[in-house]
C-alpha cells in the first residue's frame, strides 16, 4: 500500500512536459519498430503472392500505413500535451516545412518534362520531413 | 517584455530544471522566458506568479514597445 502511495506521489511530481516527451519517445519508438516489422512482412507477402487479386495486393501494400498512423497520433499527442512554447516551436516549424514542400512541389511540377522525369510521391514526404527537421532547429534556436 | 525570473529563481536557489518542473514546462521554455525571447501566456504568467508569490506585474515588466 505504501509503495502504491509512493508511486502515486512520484507520478504527481513528474513534470507534465517531461511526461509527454517520455510517452512520445515510447509511442514513436514502438510505432517505428512496428513499421519495420510490418513493412518486411508486407514485402515478403507481396513477393510470395504470384498472381494475387488486385484488392489483396493493395491491402498488403497499405499494411505499413497502420504503424505510420500511430506515428502521426504520437506526434499529435505530443503537440497537445507539451508546453505552450514547445507547441509553438513545433507548429511554426510544421507551417514552414509545409510551405517549403508546397513551393518545391509547385516548382518541380512546373518544370516536369522529358528532362525532368516525374518523381515518386515519396519525395514529397522526404522533403517535408527534412524541412520540418531543419525548420525545428532554426525556430528553436530563435528562442534561445 | 522584460522579466525578473532569473533574479527570483536565484533568490529561491532553484535551477532552471527545478523551476521548469515546478511550472510543468520544458527547461528550454524557462531559458526562453529568462532571455526575454518569449512572452508567456496569461495562464503561465499567473502560474509563475503563484510559484514566486508575487504579483504578475512584479515579475513581468512591459516595455514601451509592448
Amino acid at each position: 500500500m505504501y509503495v502504491v502511495h509512493y508511486i502515486h506521489a512520484m507520478d504527481q511530481k513528474i513534470n507534465p512536459t517531461t511526461q509527454a516527451y517520455r510517452r512520445y519517445t515510447w509511442e514513436f519508438g514502438a510505432s517505428m519498430l512496428g513499421y519495420i516489422v510490418v513493412i518486411i512482412l508486407s514485402r515478403m507477402l507481396l513477393h510470395s503472392l504470384t498472381t494475387p487479386p488486385d484488392r489483396w495486393q493493395f491491402a498488403v501494400a497499405l499494411l505499413p500505413l497502420i504503424p505510420v498512423i500511430f506515428v502521426f497520433v504520437a506526434i499529435v499527442r505530443l503537440l497537445l500535451a507539451t508546453d505552450e512554447l514547445q507547441r509553438r516551436v513545433y507548429v511554426n516549424s510544421l507551417a514552414i516545412a509545409g510551405g517549403v514542400t508546397a513551393l518545391l512541389a509547385v516548382t518541380y511540377g512546373l518544370i516536369e518534362s522529358e528532362q525532368f522525369p516525374p518523381l515518386s510521391a515519396w519525395w514529397t514526404y522526404s522533403v517535408f520531413m527534412i524541412s520540418w527537421l531543419i525548420a525545428t532547429f532554426f525556430v528553436r534556436r530563435s528562442y534561445r | 517584455m522584460k522579466n525578473r525570473l532569473k533574479i527570483l529563481r536565484a533568490e529561491h536557489d532553484w535551477s532552471q530544471a527545478e523551476l521548469a518542473d515546478r511550472v510543468g514546462v520544458a527547461r528550454q521554455t524557462i531559458i526562453a522566458l529568462e532571455a526575454g525571447k518569449y512572452a508567456p501566456s496569461l495562464p503561465l504568467a499567473f502560474k509563475l506568479s503563484k510559484i514566486f508569490s508575487k504579483p504578475v506585474e512584479e515579475i513581468f515588466i512591459a516595455e514601451p514597445t509592448d
